[in-house]
């Protein structure tokens, strides 16, 4: 106790950056968001106050319910499909793949697209699956279809498709970690105690992997409840999601406070679920 | 071994590309037996536990477990369980599931009430009654090895596979599970097969123990042949210490052989060995340290060596001394009462060390360095 | 009142505007417009002419404008809006009056332009004209049965799937039209439910809205979709173009197409305001009269300035001189009640 306060100055000196970058560039503007949603607007300006009136006009009107739900079922949605493919793949590349070389070649190639553009990854999927696409052009040169489809792009589909590509490399690194981590002993052990390799898996590796799938599952989330590129890129007229109406609302619509409320109820939505996944992940913590 | 054994390798070697972890090995255990591979890390001791667990496939021959072929069985086929080396508990159960765990599948598949009277009795077997519903990160060495134990031997398995189940303990502790682990083996009744590189484990708890030595099998016997009657210099070394002495056979005179050290000196030997030596034959001797006793020097004692005493360390029970041959070779080390040698005896005092012709023992100097 | 008003959007743009302000320096000019409206021809001409470095930022609709700017005040020197966001953005209190002595050619343009009632008000000029044109609609011929003549065709279901509008509160004004109000910028809240109604029961129709003339663009080259309303023009003219083996052909439905001008705005307190009038005034030019309407098939406001850079067959196709034209379109203005325009075509895009 005492060793600390004697070495607080330095400490203070130590963390005073970046305590005061995270107040000046955090806290304070989270503060100013919150303040804002109790404004009033009268077009084309706002002025100061304090009325609940932005939150009632979200409630009551079902356009920001609609798109909250939507955003919801699409981040849900892509958080299983990026599971349902990230999860093969880090079991294949931490359990299958003998050579650490190899393993580790193959997993940065997951983690490469990471480096590349955003905006470019997801352009890559309008080029793809288009009507003049690459997937309609191997259709069609196939026999499968005699005309083009225009079933693939501009809709809610090839948003779910875009994020997952995009995402799916935040699912696969925490339960890469996480599998890496589990000692092959205990595999062994289970196989050894009689039990075959589909029962290892779900009695010993996928308990034991679950801190990565709450951490993976919840980037993934996270990260696709806030997209507002895919809606724009390959969504169709239905595609708007939450983030597109934070845009519209502090763009177009000129309409800070109502935007203000929306993004303090979706701020508040985020870190509900995020403090039930920390809840979650502690539960299911283990010492290896 | 007239009955059919238990475990029997037949041929076995593996390999790892170039490299043999293990050569073609036979290897036949019976039924009940408490046996030991011993040797140093790199061996072949852990790649026959595991290839015999199953964790490891056979580059070459056959092996049997009760009879059964199970070269290509996977462990979960095999009647064997095994005792990790770092016990490999699994973290996210209790105690009781862990123990229960090798119960509730297919091949184990047991009642509700059986399995946990099944593992009631492991618990109380092992001495953990109460500690069911810990999970093991709340345990210490012992009661995990104890729970490792425990669930290796609730399956009843015909063959218990222990990969240095003791190595993570310290010494007290060891201590303790070694009576522990001759009890179990007695009460179970079952065989046991352990790996170890701790050759006074090997010696307190084998009935045989299977020296090994660079893929291959150095010699199998009871501790106390392995002891007595060590095949090579390294086995020789490796169970126990020994001195060992560059000679050559001078003749017989009866009963005993002389043989002359490098440094002009004589020492003769009656052990049945010897009678193979040669006459004008390079041989090894050994010696070991606990069988040397002092002798006053110049008193001309039988079969003695004069030495200088280079170092006097004190071991509590005996003393330890370190003794440069008068005439040149390598130095030795002797073990002596701490009552046999005067006080006065320490480093640069003349010193005869005297050995009984029994406990010289003749090694061809061609049988393994 | 104003004073609250200023200093509740500056305290909120205060982090970004600092920056900005230091880096802003004399002889540069930053310029908010349309894409398309600062191509490098008559732009570096200007630069060369006048000493000032010209930083153009792009818009996709004229609701960005306000946006732009209450984002970041001090950013911009010029903004161009279109005519029916003008009054807009001088009661937020955006922009400055102009003094037209300062705007060389100004007496040029058509007075039907810079007399307009929106332009000139409180005795004030605010914006100089700049350019004008049309919306019209674009199709696919090889693509569609029958020569289409009306709105319709932007609701035909047989066209499912083909079908894309500007993602702009125009998209109420052409379903008004459509479903036959002639107070489109006026609507009661019965139409403009019967409008949104209408525009939710499209939705199925619509691939895509766009946002911008690129992204129609390369809809229509892409085959994404047949018809669309468009820039007249301009992206027939693009895609054409791109020889992609089929054509699009430009249309004026019977219902009337709309009609547009952009106008340049100062902005307010801009330290640039030196630059400001010297580019306004080149824009009133042969070069930046004629360098803009070669750039986008745009008309040009100003008949004096384009007599001798246009031969007569441009001019005839670029209406000058015949301002005559405006009658034959739906010119836009800013609607009485533009945020609830707005908030109905959120509402449309919002909609499942």
């Amino acid at each position: 106790m005492t060793l600390t306060r004697r070495t607080f100055p330095g400490f203070a000196a130590l963390f005073s950056l970046p305590l005061a970058w995270v107040l000046l560039l955090m806290v304070v503007p989270y503060a100013i968001m919150v303040a804002v949603g109790f404004w009033t607007r009268q077009f084309p300006l706002f002025y100061p106050d304090f009325q609940f009136g932005n939150y009632a006009q979200i409630l009551a009107d079902p356009q920001y319910t609609t798109v909250i739900l939507r955003t919801l079922k699409i981040a849900a949605l892509v958080t299983v499909c990026a599971l349902l493919l990230g999860y093969p793949l880090a079991y294949f590349l931490v359990f299958t793949i003998r050579s650490q070389k190899v393993r580790n070649l193959l997993y940065m190639s997951v983690i490469v697209p990471l480096w590349v553009s955003y905006l470019l990854r997801a352009y890559t999927w309008k080029i793809i699956l288009g009507t003049d696409g690459a997937l309609n052009s191997l259709l069609v040169s196939t026999g499968l279809v005699s005309a083009p489809l225009d079933i693939f792009l501009y809709n809610q589909t090839a948003m779910v498709v875009t994020l997952v590509y995009i995402f799916v490399p935040f699912m696969v690194m925490p339960l890469f970690t996480v599998l890496d981590n589990i000692p092959r002993r205990l595999l062994e052990a289970s196989e050894d105690l009689g039990v075959g390799p589909f029962m290892t898996f779900w009695k010993v590796i996928f308990p034991l992997s679950l801190g990565g799938v709450v951490a993976g599952a919840t980037m993934t989330f996270c990260l696709s409840f806030g997209d507002f590129v895919a809606p724009v890129l390959v969504g169709g007229p239905d595609g708007t999601m939450v983030a597109n109406l934070l845009q519209t609302q502090f763009g177009a619509a000129l309409n800070w406070p109502l935007g203000s409320a929306l993004a303090t109820l979706v701020l508040a939505l985020v870190l509900i679920l995020l403090q039930l996944s920390s809840r979650l992940d502690r539960a299911g913590r283990i010492d290896l | 071994m007239t009955s059919s054994p238990i475990v029997a390798l037949d041929g076995v070697a593996k390999r790892y590309g170039a490299f043999v972890a293990l050569h073609e090995t036979d290897l036949a255990i019976a039924e009940g037996e408490f046996v030991t591979l011993l040797g140093p890390s790199g061996c072949g001791k852990t790649t026959t536990l595991r290839l015999i667990g199953g964790f490891e496939q056979a580059s070459d021959g056959r092996i049997a477990i009760a009879g059964q072929d199970v070269t290509e069985s996977p462990p979960y086929r095999r009647p064997v369980n095994t005792v990790f080396q770092d016990y490999a508990l699994f973290p996210h159960m209790s105690v009781a599931e862990n123990i229960g765990y090798g119960l509730s599948v297919r091949s184990g598949r047991l009642e509700k009430t059986e399995r946990r009277r099944r593992v009631a009795e492991a618990l109380a077997l092992v001495g953990l009654e109460g500690m069911a519903d810990r999970r093991p990160g709340a345990l210490s060495g012992g009661q995990r090895q104890r729970v490792a134990m425990a669930r290796a031997v609730v399956r009843r398995p015909r063959v218990l596979l222990l990969d240095e189940p003791l190595s993570a303990l310290d010494v007290k502790l060891r201590e303790g599970m070694q009576v522990e682990l001759k009890r179990l083996h007695r009460e179970l009744g079952i065989t046991f097969l352990m790996v170890t590189h701790d050759q006074t484990e090997a010696l307190a708890l084998s009935d045989r123990i299977v020296v090994m030595r660079e893929g291959r099998i150095a010699q199998i016997g009871s501790p106390t042949d392995l002891y007595d009657h060590p095949a090579t210099p390294y086995v020789a070394d490796f169970i126990g210490a020994a001195n060992l002495l560059e000679a050559e056979a001078l003749g017989r005179e009866g009963d005993v052989c002389a043989f002359r050290l490098v440094n002009g000196a004589t020492l003769r030997s009656r052990r049945r060995e010897a009678a193979g030596a040669t006459t004008g034959s390079r041989v090894t001797l050994g010696v070991r340290p606990e069988r040397m006793m002092a002798a006053r020097p110049e008193t001309g004692a039988a079969n003695a060596l004069d030495c200088i005493v280079m170092e006097r360390l004190f071991h509590g029970d005996c003393l330890r001394i370190e003794l440069a041959p008068e005439g040149g070779g390598k130095p030795l080390f002797a073990e002596l009462a701490r009552t046999a040698l005067p006080a006065t005896v320490s480093a640069g005092s003349r010193l005869a060390v005297h050995i009984d012709p029994d406990d010289v023992m003749v090694f061809d100097a061609g049988g393994g360095k | 009142m104003s004073i609250v008003r200023r200093s509740a959007i500056l305290a909120l743009a205060a982090a970004s505007l600092l920056p900005q302000a230091l880096a802003a320096r004399a002889a540069e000019l930053n310029y908010l417009t349309w894409e398309g409206y600062a191509v490098d021809g008559f732009i570096s001409k200007f630069e060369a002419a006048s000493g000032c470095k010209v930083t153009a930022s792009y818009v996709g609709s004229n609701d960005d404008f306000a946006a732009k700017l209450a984002a970041g005040g001090g950013v911009y020197d010029v903004i161009t809006p279109s005519l029916d966001t003008v009054p807009m953005l001088r009661l937020a209190g955006f922009v400055a009056p102009i003094d037209t002595a300062k705007v060389e050619g100004f007496d040029g343009i058509y007075p039907e332009f810079s007399k307009e009632s929106d332009v000139v008000a409180d005795g004030e000029t605010w914006a100089v004209p700049l350019i004008w044109g049309s919306v019209s609609l674009i199709y696919r011929p090889d693509k569609l049965a029958a020569t289409p003549d009306s709105i319709s065709v932007l609701f035909d279901p047989a066209l499912k799937g083909k079908i894309s509008l500007w993602d702009d509160k125009s998209a109420l004004y052409w379903t008004a039209r459509y479903l036959g109000y002639d107070n489109v910028f006026d609507l009661t809240d019965e139409q403009l439910e019967a409008v949104k109604a209408k525009l939710i029961e499209q939705k199925p129709l619509i691939r895509k809205y766009w946002a911008s003339a690129g992204e129609l663009t390369e809809l229509m080259a892409n085959q994404e979709v047949y018809v669309s309303n468009a820039w007249t023009g301009l992206t027939s003219k693009d895609v054409n173009n791109l020889k992609k083996g089929f054509e699009v052909v430009e249309f004026t439905p019977k219902e009337k197409a709309e009609g547009w001008m952009d106008s340049m705005m100062l902005v307010k307190d801009s330290p640039n305001e030196d630059c400001a009038y010297k580019f306004m005034s080149f824009m009133q030019s042969a070069d930046g009269q004629c360098g803009l309407a070669e750039a986008t098939g745009y008309f040009p406001v100003n008949p004096k300035a384009v007599q001798g850079c246009m031969s007569d067959a441009l001019k005839k196709e670029r209406q000058v001189d015949n301002v005559e034209f405006v009658k034959s379109l739906v010119m836009w203005q800013q609607p009485a009640r533009l945020d609830k325009y707005l908030e109905t075509w959120n509402a449309v895009k919002a909609a499942p």
